[in-house]
């Protein structure tokens, strides 16, 4: 089960294992928090981190956008992890696929990493708050908004789930009463723990598939 | 250097001066320091070994302090190394008085990580000739451009407890320090104190490569006492808390003026403190607790208050097993088995400091089979068996933040450094490629499969390696060292007292409300913010206790050897196998107690379950990869879910439906042949590095630990080990460290030595077969233990299936 449907604010969510969300109705792939270039921010500070994030999480896109077809893709903040120079090569990498993808409009919501490089060099649309698509509010942070459901990131959530004997810790879709939270979508991100609750939906994600239902 | 002759009158009126100072307090220096003088005075190296409180320090202080006097020189001259903080204090007294009964007119200095910014600036200025330090300060003052400056006059260095240094890593960076230090100063003397080991030849090589080896008087009477159940009392067949024993243990504790007791974990310590506090009938100022991991302000004012004699007993760990003389201790308790009879001799040694006083512990059991590990312990000890520590060789991490330090340290050539580097013990025969693998690492991030562009860490010019960045400068010389704090938070009041820290995995299992005892207290967590976990008191306890990762060691070969000789003897003269007299007949009523050249093995069925058990008592790490190898052999000749647990006795081992086995079966499935590669098989391995690789990742620079002061740009870089071991094993699979990590799995976590040797023995045993109709004592253990691992199909497919099942069946009820 690499997919799993589900209804929120009465629209009909695709949830997808590599930590993407589908919203079929209004032709839009939602991401969140996929820092790019993070790798490259370790290397100059001495931390050996190979490069080869920055073409994993674009292969997986590209995966996404050829299983769905979209005409919108949404990144819900934290598309880049920090400061770039014009020269770094995964600046260059992820300019090329966006010509790759002409035919779709990707657009940012701006989150805290944003700040440090400008992506509207990389044919890339910025918001810089929310974006209200009704009946949702698109955001970095996850806060409640009365004008509709906000669909978030910034927390990059994840679950503990027993297994026998082991304890697997999973990227985690959560979706509470007001606000929904999508996992980070980067390779080189970490996770923060979060919680079964009354009234919260938690989905693991895992290479072979989502686990529903988590309490 | 020139050498002193004995017996030039000039040396031996310096000696009289020392001697004089020793008769000054009505004592007379033993043979052994005057051997160890004498030997310091030749140019020579040398081990003291000798229990604590007897004199080792001035053995080796004597020395270079006769040589000070007969050729003074100002400039740092001696540097005294020592593994604990604590005990630099004490030390830095001790030496200071030394010093002065010379009359001589050196400045005596302390630095470790909390010296005061007033002492780092006076040693910046070189202002001192007797310097006493960590090994993690020694490589960082190498890590400085004018290192090998400051270590000019340097005539000798002293490292202080060296056992407690020379199994781990701590102890191969000091190793590289020294190769440093010998490199540039060819005569410097290195001299090492340590208690007693099994090893102590290999202790003195991997010290000073030659040298002497001088034995302190003879060994201390140690009394060993147990805590015995009466006539009657029923006494529990498992567990390891042991708290039934609380009244007497209460009832020992206040019929001495001071005691210590000894906890094998952190979490055990914390309970027991609890209990103790519980029924306390005096003023809990003079009960306090002891373990690494509460802050070093509050264990300094416990160790305070011992020194100066206001507290009736003390709860501690490991943490208490160094140094620091507390001539106020009577008495010392240990609960649970000590698990190594080195560890037994050294915490009985913590009382009757006075000299001609004998040792004496009382010996706690929690189970009634601890009662035959005490009663082997007494046998060891009587024979002298004592544990050997190995130090560790070529570990790749150790050596990747050495290099670092050497290039920031006035840099270096790879020829050169390799020469250095392999004048270690701990590098001897150390091959090039891997030593060019760890260099690649340092200057390119990887091996030439995998890009790593801006990475920049190590830069060469014209051959010679240096760093560039102030900022990686910056950032090693914070992370340097070798102990891991890796996932820890620190626990603090909201008003700001620090208490000391806690695993992340255990406090992010917390909501804000919940309680937990920490630091012998009762908590309530109010927020974690910024690597913090902020609490308040708290009026009782709900909540658990933390645990801590790497808590429970495994008994040693000696003592496990030795329990297996005492059980199958029965020692009838041991007040401690009388006692357990009654469970041994049981034991045997129900299936059998082996021989020494016996491995006992159990198939019973029982409601709760189809076991196969086996005894090999080869310690809990060599069961780990004995019952994982067992499971694999098992499901390849019959597929299915196995699970196991294990203990310092023997392996459990169950399935749904096990198969049909016989003697001859367990046989086939222990055979030695194609160990290695069964093992590598069998366990999770990747699994098992994923974990060791914290550590390493750290060792070596790959993570940084950000510091709450270092503020936020730091707090950018962090990422966490495991994520950085998925990418390196996809990106770049034959990257050095990761090679590392799975050799330290089969080394420690699986005890691969042992297990093999533990293999072969079985192999040549007979191999009892019982069957059981009910748990033997033996047993009832392992069946109470739970299962720490198994083995099944493996890979995130079936991994969701099961998840998914076991979440549909929890909603079905």
């Amino acid at each position: 089960m690499m997919t799993l449907d589900i209804v929120v604010a009465g629209e009909r969510l695709t949830l997808h294992a590599q930590r993407a969300v589908y919203w079929a109705a209004a032709r839009t792939l939602l991401v969140s928090d996929v820092h790019f270039g993070k790798g490259a921010v370790f290397r100059r500070a001495g931390i050996a981190v190979p490069s080869g994030d920055t073409d994993d999480d674009l292969a997986r896109l590209d995966a996404l956008i050829h299983e769905f077809a979209p005409e919108r893709l949404v990144v819900l903040g934290d598309l880049v992890h920090g400061a770039a120079t014009e020269r770094s090569a995964w600046v260059d990498r992820v300019r090329a696929w966006r010509r790759f993808h002409a035919d779709i409009d990707v657009l940012l919501i701006a989150g805290n990493h944003d700040r440090h490089f400008d992506v509207r060099s990389l044919g890339i649309d910025v918001v810089p708050d929310r974006l209200d698509v009704a009946p949702f509010v698109f955001s970095h942070h996850p806060h409640p908004h009365t004008t509709g459901y906000t669909l978030a990131g910034h927390v990059h959530p994840g679950v503990v789930i027993r297994d026998g004997w082991r304890r697997h810790r999973l990227p985690a879709f959560v979706f509470d009463r007001d606000v929904g939270m999508l996992p980070a979508f980067g390779t080189l991100t970490g996770l923060y723990e979060v919680t079964a609750a009354p009234g919260r939906q938690i989905v693991a994600a895992t290479p072979a598939g989502l686990v529903p239902d988590i309490r | 250097m020139p050498t002193n002759s004995t017996t030039s009158a000039a040396w031996r009126r310096a000696e009289a001066r020392l001697v004089a100072w020793f008769a000054a307090q009505e004592r007379r220096p033993a043979a052994f320091q005057r051997a160890a003088w004498r030997a310091w005075a030749e140019g020579r190296n040398g081990l003291v070994h000798a229990p604590t409180g007897t004199g080792k320090t001035l053995a080796a202080a004597g020395g270079p302090l006769i040589d000070a006097v007969l050729r003074p020189q100002t400039g740092l001259q001696l540097l005294w190394i020592t593994p604990l903080r604590s005990l630099a204090t004490d030390t830095t007294q001790h030496l200071t008085a030394a010093v002065e009964a010379m009359e001589l007119p050196w400045r005596v200095l302390r630095r470790t990580g909390d010296s005061g910014s007033s002492e780092r600036a006076k040693l910046r200025r070189g202002a001192c000739e007797l310097l006493v330090t960590t090994p993690e300060s020694l490589a960082l003052l190498l890590s400085y451009p004018d290192a090998r400056e400051r270590f000019a006059h340097l005539r000798g260095i002293v490292i202080d407890e060296w056992h407690e240094l020379i199994g781990n890593k701590r102890g191969t960076l000091l190793q590289l320090g020294l190769a440093r230090l010998r490199h540039w100063l060819p005569a410097l003397r290195s001299w090492g104190l340590s208690a007693t080991l099994g090893n102590l030849d290999e202790a003195l090589h991997a010290l000073a490569g030659d040298g002497v080896l001088i034995g302190g008087s003879s060994r201390k009477k140690t009394y060993i006492d147990t805590a015995l159940p009466e006539g009657g009392e029923r006494f529990p067949w498992a567990g390891h808390l042991g708290l039934s024993q609380l009244p007497r243990v209460l009832g020992a504790v206040l019929a001495a003026k001071t005691s210590l007791v000894f906890a094998n974990t952190r979490s055990q310590a914390e309970l027991w403190h609890e209990a103790l506090a519980s029924v306390w009938p005096e003023p809990l100022e003079t009960l306090a607790l002891h373990h690494g991991s509460i802050d070093p302000k509050l264990r300094f004012a416990t160790e305070e208050a011992l020194r100066r004699g206001t507290l009736r007993c003390v709860v501690a760990t490991s943490s208490l097993d160094l140094g620091v003389d507390f001539s106020s201790v009577e008495q010392v308790l240990q609960v649970g088995s000590p698990k190594s009879i080195a560890r037994l001799l050294q915490r009985a040694g913590r009382s009757g400091h006075q000299p001609g006083m004998p040792s004496r512990i009382l010996c706690v059991p929690t189970h009634l089979l601890e009662l035959a590990e005490i009663a082997a312990a007494r046998r060891a000890l009587a024979e002298d068996h004592l544990e050997p520590r190995h130090p560790m060789r070529g570990c790749l991490d150790v050596l990747a933040q050495h290099l670092l330090t050497m290039a920031l340290g006035g840099g270096f050539t790879a020829d050169e450094a390799y020469a250095e580097i392999t004048s270690s013990f701990a590098y001897a025969k150390f091959p090039r490629e891997r030593f060019d693998a760890v260099l690649a690492y340092l200057r390119t991030g990887g091996t030439a499969l995998a890009s790593y562009p801006e990475y920049r860490k190590l830069v060469e010019t014209d051959g010679r390696y240096h760093v560039e960045s102030g900022r990686i400068a910056r950032m090693h010389r914070l992370s340097i060292g070798t102990i891991t704090s890796d996932g820890s938070l620190q626990v603090r009041y909201m008003k700001g007292a620090r208490l000391g820290t806690v695993e992340e995995s255990f406090l992010s299992r917390l909501r804000p409300g919940d309680r937990f005892l920490f630091a012998g207290r009762n908590l309530e967590l109010v927020r974690i913010r910024d690597m913090t976990a902020y609490v308040r008191a708290a009026p009782n306890r709900r909540g658990g206790v933390p645990r801590w990762m790497g808590g429970r060691l495994p008994l040693s070969g000696e003592l496990s050897d030795e329990l297996r000789r005492t059980l199958a003897e029965g020692a009838p003269h041991s007040a401690e196998m009388r006692t357990l007299a009654p469970l041994l007949a049981i034991q045997r009523r129900r299936s059998a107690v082996p021989a020494v050249d016996e491995t006992l093995c159990e198939r019973t069925r029982t409601r709760e379950g189809d076991y196969l058990f086996l005894f090999p008592f080869a310690g809990r790490l060599a069961h780990e990869g004995l019952a994982a190898l067992l499971a694999y052999r098992l499901a390849r000749l019959h597929p299915g879910d196995y699970g196991y647990a294990v203990n310092d006795y023997g392996l459990a081992l169950t399935a749904a439906r096990m198969p049909t086995l016989d003697a001859e079966a367990v046989r086939q499935l222990l055979h030695p042949a194609r160990l290695r590669t069964d093992i590598l098989a069998s366990v999770n391995l990747t699994e098992l590095a994923r974990r060791q690789f914290r550590e390493i990742a750290r060792v070596a620079g790959l993570v940084f630990n950000g510091y709450p002061a270092a503020g936020k740009t730091l707090r950018q870089l962090q990422v966490s080990s495991g994520l950085l071991f998925d990418v390196l094993r996809r990106h770049d699979p034959t990257h050095p460290l990761l090679w590392q990590a799975e050799r330290e799995v089969l080394d420690q976590q699986l005890d691969y030595t042992r297990l093999r040797a533990c293999l072969l023995r079985v192999a040549r045993s007979h191999l009892l077969w019982r069957e059981p109709k009910r748990l033997s004592p033996f047993a009832f253990p392992l069946w109470v233990e739970r299962l720490r691992g198994g083995i099944a199909t493996d890979d995130w497919k079936s991994r969701v299936e099961r998840m998914r099942a076991t979440l549909e069946a929890d909603a079905d009820t």
